[in-house]
């Protein structure tokens, strides 16, 4: 449902930090769940002006996901919590007067 | 090889048997050699093999590759299996960390459920002090109220140290959470979230605030002494390795308010206590070209293995200027037996593993540093060693 806080199998916590993973963030060390954001950010942006974005497999070479155990994680995870966070009555209001475009 | 083929059947082994003895010998489909001959007696009464202190010492070898605090490899040279697999072993499930092991929960109307929660929250790795969290002690976990065998059990040993199973300042961290998320306002935030999800803004970090609740967001309530060891001047305090692990997700309304407390525990007991990601070790690759590889061959030869592995070079005895295979950097391979597939090679090329030579890879997950947890199995080890030491005289001596 939410991105799981370590790899199932390795329980990986730590990483080889890129130039990029630095940029990203100051810190050398990550575990699967803060290196998620990262990563969708990484394969939704640009990377040129014909809106090619980048392709899996380099953007979790930056994030330092060497194996395959934790390749996966990021791979297969379906982030089904943004769909149930729709179900918030605190919400209905401005879902209904804006006519449901979400 | 064997010695039975010599003229002098119980004659040491010649040093090139020494080194033969130590290469596991990895053929097209099979694995052999696989166990370890340098026992007392296996080669005769000649070849001494009994355990020497000063023999170990020189062949004990230990050379990093690379030392980051989260990610050491080096290579453990001299020592048998049982030992490099018994450190790995310490490593994975044996060193004491620190880690969230209770949760009390005021209030969580998030949709996360407080059981998984307060899973998610275990596994988040912790750092502080280093010298506190040597200091602290170990927090004993009275058994679950319904279990009533274990609760009599419990209770008959009770006084052996009853101090250990009350938290205090000595085996109890304190961590808080509280976020709770709201609609952004102009007031607060300088953005009116609901005019703006109004107007079509769909991005939640712009329309509330707090939706997302990451690590950073513990807050460390030292108590008693820990205020000394735990220092927030000094950086010591007891923090998030990665501060932007993602614990949940809110919208407006919702609520985490939880108490956490973090206590001193094994991997053996809980994998979130398991102080590295990964420990691993692997055995040196060997190669070893019998016969030259040359020119077209050599460069197939080289393609063969990952990059780096075998380079080209000019041969010494051959007046062509044809390149020849040699074995530059071994550590790089990965064994694949790909040359052992080609007929060219097959009768020209001999693959194997050096018995003793431990390539070791330990990646810690941020609480101590992977070259000092190394030297921390040892130490435990060391001291394994010792209690059944003790134990075994207490057996002689009738206790
Ligand atoms: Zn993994």
């Amino acid at each position: 449902m939410i991105i799981p806080i370590r790899c199932f199998s390795c329980g990986k916590a730590s990483a080889y930090t890129s130039a990029l993973t630095l940029r990203l963030s100051n810190y050398c060390a990550q575990v699967i769940a803060d290196l998620y954001e990262k990563y969708v950010e990484l394969i939704g942006t640009p990377i040129d002006e014909d809106g090619n974005t980048m392709p899996d497999g380099e953007a979790m070479d930056q994030l330092g996901l060497n194996r395959y155990c934790c390749r996966r994680m990021m791979l297969t995870h379906v982030d089904l919590i943004e769909k149930l966070l729709r179900y918030n009555p605190a919400e209905r209001d401005i879902v209904k007067t804006s006519g449901g475009n979400r | 090889m064997p010695a039975h083929e010599q003229s002098n059947p119980w004659a040491p082994l010649t040093p090139s048997q020494l080194e033969q003895r130590k290469i596991v010998s990895v053929n097209p489909e099979t694995v052999s050699h696989t166990a370890a001959t340098d026992i007392p007696g296996h080669w005769g009464p000649a070849q001494d093999d009994s355990w020497n202190l000063s023999r170990f010492r020189d062949s004990l070898k230990v050379d990093f590759h690379h030392n980051k605090p989260h990610d050491a490899a080096f290579s453990l040279v001299g020592v048998d299996a049982s030992i490099a697999n018994a450190f790995r072993r310490i490593l994975l499930a044996e060193i004491p960390t620190l880690a969230i092991e209770d949760v009390f929960v005021f209030d969580n109307t998030s949709i996360i459920q407080d059981e998984v929660l307060a899973h998610r929250l275990g596994l988040i790795p912790l750092t502080g002090g280093q010298e506190g969290l040597k200091w602290l002690k170990w927090f004993r976990k009275p058994p679950p109220k319904d279990d009533f065998a274990a609760q009599a059990a419990w209770e008959a040993e009770e006084g052996e140290d009853s101090a250990a199973s009350v938290p205090s300042d000595y085996n109890t961290i304190v961590l808080t959470l509280n976020v709770t998320c709201r609609w952004a306002t102009k007031a607060e935030d300088g953005r009116d979230g609901k005019a703006l999800a109004k107007d079509g803004e769909s991005d939640p970090n712009v329309r509330y605030v707090n939706s997302n609740v990451y690590a950073k967001d513990l807050v460390f309530e030292p108590q008693g002494q820990q205020e000394k060891y735990f220092n927030e001047e000094e950086g010591n305090q007891i923090r998030p390795v990665n501060p932007d692990i993602l614990i949940a997700k809110l919208r407006p309304g919702q609520r985490i308010h939880v108490r956490c407390h973090c206590i001193k525990g094994i991997g053996a007991d809980h994998a979130k206590f398991s102080p590295v990601a990964t420990a691993s070790y692997r055995l040196l690759p060997q190669i070893n070209i019998t016969q030259p590889i040359l020119g077209a061959d050599a460069k197939k030869f080289a393609r063969c293995f990952p990059k780096g592995v075998i380079g080209l070079e000019p041969s010494p005895d051959n007046d062509s200027d044809e390149l020849q295979a040699v074995v530059k950097d071994p550590m790089k391979d990965t064994v694949s037996r790909e040359c052992l597939r080609h007929a060219e090679f097959k009768d020209k090329v001999k693959l194997g593993r050096v018995r003793d030579h431990f390539i070791f890879s330990v990646e810690s997950t941020g609480q101590f540093g992977s070259s000092e947890l190394m030297l921390d199995s040892v130490r435990l080890l060391r001291a394994k060693a010792e209690r059944f030491n003790r134990h075994l005289t207490e057996l002689e001596e009738g206790r």
